[in-house]
């Protein structure tokens, strides 16, 4: 491992981060708020981010440095975001800073406050733009602001981007990074507008629209959304939930005009059907408790948007919803949204592959010497990586169970251990019962809160760039 | 500039390499999995899985909106109908490497039908430079400018030549008085434009411009002079020997061909009469003795294994043949090769991949002046570039010595009319000039990037004399 070298990216990251701290601080002077929590972050960060950028280093980077730099740039990015939060004094211990980073940046949008609106807007607005850097990467905005990192930067946005297969927009890494950031702005604009003309106030608009962008999930509300109780509203960050929960590959696919391409992807065709199949689900099941249709439309298709995009607004407690819906709700973390969006969870097209496989091996034993492939959009899935999906999914359950066990020290009841390990893996943010959307994650112990976080980033990162830090032969010289 | 490349051989996969340099949006298209994540893995490029001859696939690389196609798959026809596909989606420019001699005859017609602007044929362009250096047996490798007119020798310094260990400018008057340019020098690796006062050594690599019976006449006072070679001992019966011995022949030179294969000796004993062929190892010592090996005058080796190929060099040096040139395909043996003493190394996917690159970086500055023709020199540690002045070319008429040039740049030769000009600090560049520039920076497109921008160190003009 090129120790060096890793540190020296995480250096230029590291600076990069300082100057996205300044717009925080900008908000923080127009309020008229104390600007010195932002200041000092700033300051330390810029330090440490130019110490580290200075190591002299050879110029050895392959995939395993590449995997190592992106673990360790998201840890050390979850501990630079608490520093903000630290230095305001509005949070009792560092495992709660570093919690509510981590949340941010890994768009999980679990909280451990329990009055949010008694915080100052500077933080407010740090902690939903963390869900915003965090949403599309923070390599892959360093690959497309950082004119030439000087190393096989594919590598970076290969183990940041969700999704089994890597594949780029264009030929060259830097411009597909500046494709990705430049939809992601825009869509993240027209949220804002909207928004602001369905009569949100602007600030609200944009910490909404960058919790919706991130498919993060934090407000600025005790209540979430509910705070506002306008139809128009919850429909809005319904519609732009699921489309930053599509891959960003399908609007490039629309802005260069290829249209059939679109209708190819069998990955949108599956993610569609299961929001409408589950909110058709939920509808029935909570009819009896609010006996309107529109009603019922309007809570069961926000909550299924939100859940699968793996956002966690909420604008209702469904904690009182039907155990039903409350299973609907559990597996929809599980699937969480379609591969290079910003969303997290298992993500459809490994579903569907996994699906597609299930139903290959029940045909291979009727027909033993049968030879069938796995095809995604129209495509053979080379074997290689049907493999490497079902390892993943065996993984993801190892470390949900793992966490949970830790978790479960705690003394809380199997539920609350077991969705609090699955909300934040998946970066979802509320869980059930005690963590539920009208719950919080305070009452945790700090153990447990720190195995959380890095429960989120592993599930941001999907696994494997965190396992291989703690792996020995990663460390080995040769 | 968007390049699609079909086919991540060994061509295809240097070609890219060298593309990405250049800062072209490549994509590799290629039916290997294992092939494409390797070049995915090691270049900055988009690949795309899939047959080149399936329109789907093309379009899918973007053929319908690129500027150029290179079909360097191992099957020609796979390469030609590739090209055809391609050019109706909508690629601007075609290039396909046909490589069986049957198609030669035709080549002209396919060209027109199959609408392919240029095909490559990296053994007979392999062996277009053997044939060169065989006519010029003193120069270790030898580039030709405006038409033959002017050629570029790079020659390396012996202990005993008269030059070793002298500054340049202290020369005899016979030398200087010639319309010769030292224009790079290369030691151990490191390339260089010498001045007045550099000082050769042993074992350096000279790069010479000047006209061809200058460059004759400055060998004979060297006393490198090597008469027309007679006899060419060629090891080795593939697609190179054949196109070579059809070119060596024309020559009138005397070939003799040592190939293991029965059945291809017969078919080369049917093309070429005159020469002998021997069926046999041409890497058995014995054969080569009983062939009388220190009575040929040149020795060419072109099996398939760069080992075997450098090992039986090495032999040919040593029994002190005047000339040997050596194939070798892969470019970390040159280096090992030059070392040990072997000068001339050809390489097909080297020679391949310039001439694709000197039609990229002509069709990139179709505005400005126009790059004739370009060559990389010293394993591509340098280039030497002609172009064609023309009104959009600055500083026309200034004198060189008032001129502010990029570091690393040489204007070599200007030829005027016919006329060979060696520039001197009072000459100037003139509109329809021919322009040689030698430079040590890759990425010079247009006459007008040897100007420095505003305020710096001046370059070298003029040079050694």
């Amino acid at each position: 491992m090129n120790l060096k070298l890793v540190l020296n990216v995480v250096g230029r990251v590291l600076k990069m981060e300082a100057v996205a701290m300044v717009i925080p601080l900008v908000v923080a002077l127009g309020y008229g708020e104390d600007p010195l929590p932002f200041l000092y972050s700033i300051l330390l960060v810029l330090l440490v981010g130019l110490i580290l950028s200075v190591l002299p280093a050879k110029k050895h980077f392959y995939i395993r440095e590449g995997f190592a730099s992106v673990g360790l740039i998201w840890i050390i990015t979850g501990v630079v975001g608490a520093l903000p939060f630290w230095f305001s004094g509005y949070f009792n211990t560092l495992a709660d800073c570093i919690f509510e980073s981590c949340s941010g940046f890994t768009t999980t949008g679990a909280s451990i406050l329990t009055d949010i609106e008694a915080l100052p807007k500077g933080i407010l607005f740090w902690r939903s733009f963390t869900h915003w850097l965090g949403g599309m990467g923070v390599l892959v905005l360093a690959t497309a602001v950082i004119p030439s990192l000087g190393i096989r930067s594919h590598y970076l946005t290969q183990a940041e981007t969700p999704g089994p297969v890597f594949s780029k927009l264009v030929p060259k890494q830097a411009q597909t990074s500046k494709i990705l950031y430049s939809m992601y702005c825009v869509l993240t604009l027209s949220e804002v507008i909207c928004l602001k003309i369905a009569g949100m106030p602007l600030y609200d608009s944009f910490i909404h629209a960058f919790g919706t962008a991130g498919t993060g999930g934090f407000s600025n509300r005790n209540a979430s959304v509910g705070a506002y109780g306008s139809f128009a509203i919850d429909m809005i960050i319904s519609i732009f939930v699921l489309l930053f929960s599509l891959n960003f590959a399908v609007y490039f696919l629309l802005i260069t005009r290829k249209f059939k391409e679109v209708l190819r992807s069998d990955e949108l065709r599956f993610f569609l059907c299961v929001v409408a199949g589950s909110t058709l689900l939920l509808c029935i099941n909570i009819y009896p408790l609010y006996s309107n249709v529109l009603e019922t439309f309007q809570y069961a298709f926000f909550q299924v948007c939100s859940i699968i995009s793996t956002t966690g607004f909420a604008t209702t407690d469904w904690s009182f919803w039907p155990n039903f819906s409350h299973f609907v709700l559990v597996i929809l973390m599980f699937c969480g949204a379609c591969a290079g969006s910003t969303g997290g969870g298992i993500k459809c097209s490994r579903v569907l592959i996994l699906l597609r496989s299930i139903r290959r091996e029940i045909h291979r034993i009727v027909h033993p010497n049968s030879v069938e492939v796995v095809k995604l959009d129209g495509k053979v899935v080379e074997e290689d990586t049907v493999h490497s999906i079902l390892v993943f999914v065996g993984c993801y359950f190892l470390v949900i169970l793992s966490a949970a066990l830790i978790i479960s020290l705690d003394g809380y009841s199997y539920t609350v251990s077991f969705t609090s390990a699955l909300t934040c893996v998946s970066n979802v943010g509320p869980g059930l019962e005690l963590v539920g959307p009208a719950g919080n994650f305070s009452t945790f112990s700090s153990l447990s809160k720190l195995v959380m976080s890095l429960c989120m980033i592993i599930g941001r990162l999907e696994i494997f760039p965190i396992l291989i830090l703690f792996s020995r032969q990663s460390w080995r010289r040769a | 500039m968007k390049i699609i490349i079909v086919g991540n051989g060994k061509v295809g996969f240097s070609l890219a390499e060298q593309l990405v340099k250049e800062k072209h949006d490549i994509t590799v298209v290629d039916v290997r999995e294992d092939s494409l994540r390797r070049a995915c893995d090691l270049l900055d490029i988009m690949v795309v899985r899939g047959n080149g001859v399936s329109a789907d696939t093309l379009r899918e690389a973007g053929a319908d909106h690129s500027d150029l196609l290179v079909a360097a798959t191992n099957s020609d026809e796979v390469n030609m109908v590739c090209c055809l596909i391609a050019k109706n989606l909508g690629t601007s420019y075609t290039i396909a490497r046909i490589r069986n001699p049957e198609y030669t005859a035709t080549l002209s017609e396919l060209r027109r039908n199959l609408k392919i602007d240029m095909v490559i044929n990296p053994e007979s362009a392999t062996a277009v430079e053997i044939s060169r250096l065989l006519r010029f047996p003193a120069a270790a490798n030898i580039e030709t400018f405006c038409r033959g007119k002017v050629e570029l020798i790079g020659f390396r310094l012996q202990q005993g030549d008269f030059m070793v260990g002298k500054p340049l400018h202290t020369l005899s008057n016979q030398i200087k008085k010639l319309p010769l340019l030292f224009c790079a020098l290369e030691r151990s690796g490191e390339v260089s434009i010498p001045n007045g006062s550099t000082v050769p050594q042993a074992g350096d690599k000279l790069y010479l411009i000047g006209r061809p019976d200058s460059l004759d006449q400055f060998f004979r006072i060297l006393g490198r002079y090597t008469p027309k070679i007679n006899q060419v001992l060629i090891i080795g019966g593939g697609k190179i020997s054949g196109y070579l011995a059809h070119m060596l022949s024309k020559m009138g030179m005397r070939l003799k061909i040592v190939e293991q294969n029965a059945s291809r000796c017969r078919s080369l004993s049917e093309r070429f009469p005159k020469s002998t062929v021997i069926c046999g190892d041409g890497t058995d010592q014995e054969l080569l003795e009983a062939e009388n090996l220190s009575a040929c005058d040149a020795f060419v080796a072109l099996t398939d294994r760069d080992e075997d190929n450098l090992i039986i060099s090495l032999y040919a040096t040593q029994k002190g043949l005047p000339k040997v040139i050596t194939k070798c395909n892969r470019q970390n043996y040159a280096g090992i090769a030059r070392s040990v003493g072997l000068d001339s190394v050809v390489s097909p996917k080297f020679i391949t991949a310039s001439n694709i690159l000197r039609l990229v970086r002509g069709m990139q500055n179709s505005q400005g002046s126009v790059m004739n023709s370009l060559h990389r020199i010293a394993d591509g540690a340098a280039e030497a570039m002609e172009f064609t002045a023309n009104s959009s070319t600055h500083h026309l008429g200034i004198s060189l010595k008032d001129l502010r040039l990029k570091p690393g740049i040489l204007i070599a030769v200007i030829v005027r009319n016919q006329e060979i000009i060696i520039p001197e600090g009072s000459s100037s560049l003139q509109s329809n000039d021919n322009v040689i520039i030698i430079s040590r920076n890759s990425g010079i497109l247009d006459l007008n990037d040897i100007y420095q921008e505003e305020k710096a160190v001046p370059g070298t003009v003029g040079g050694a004399q």
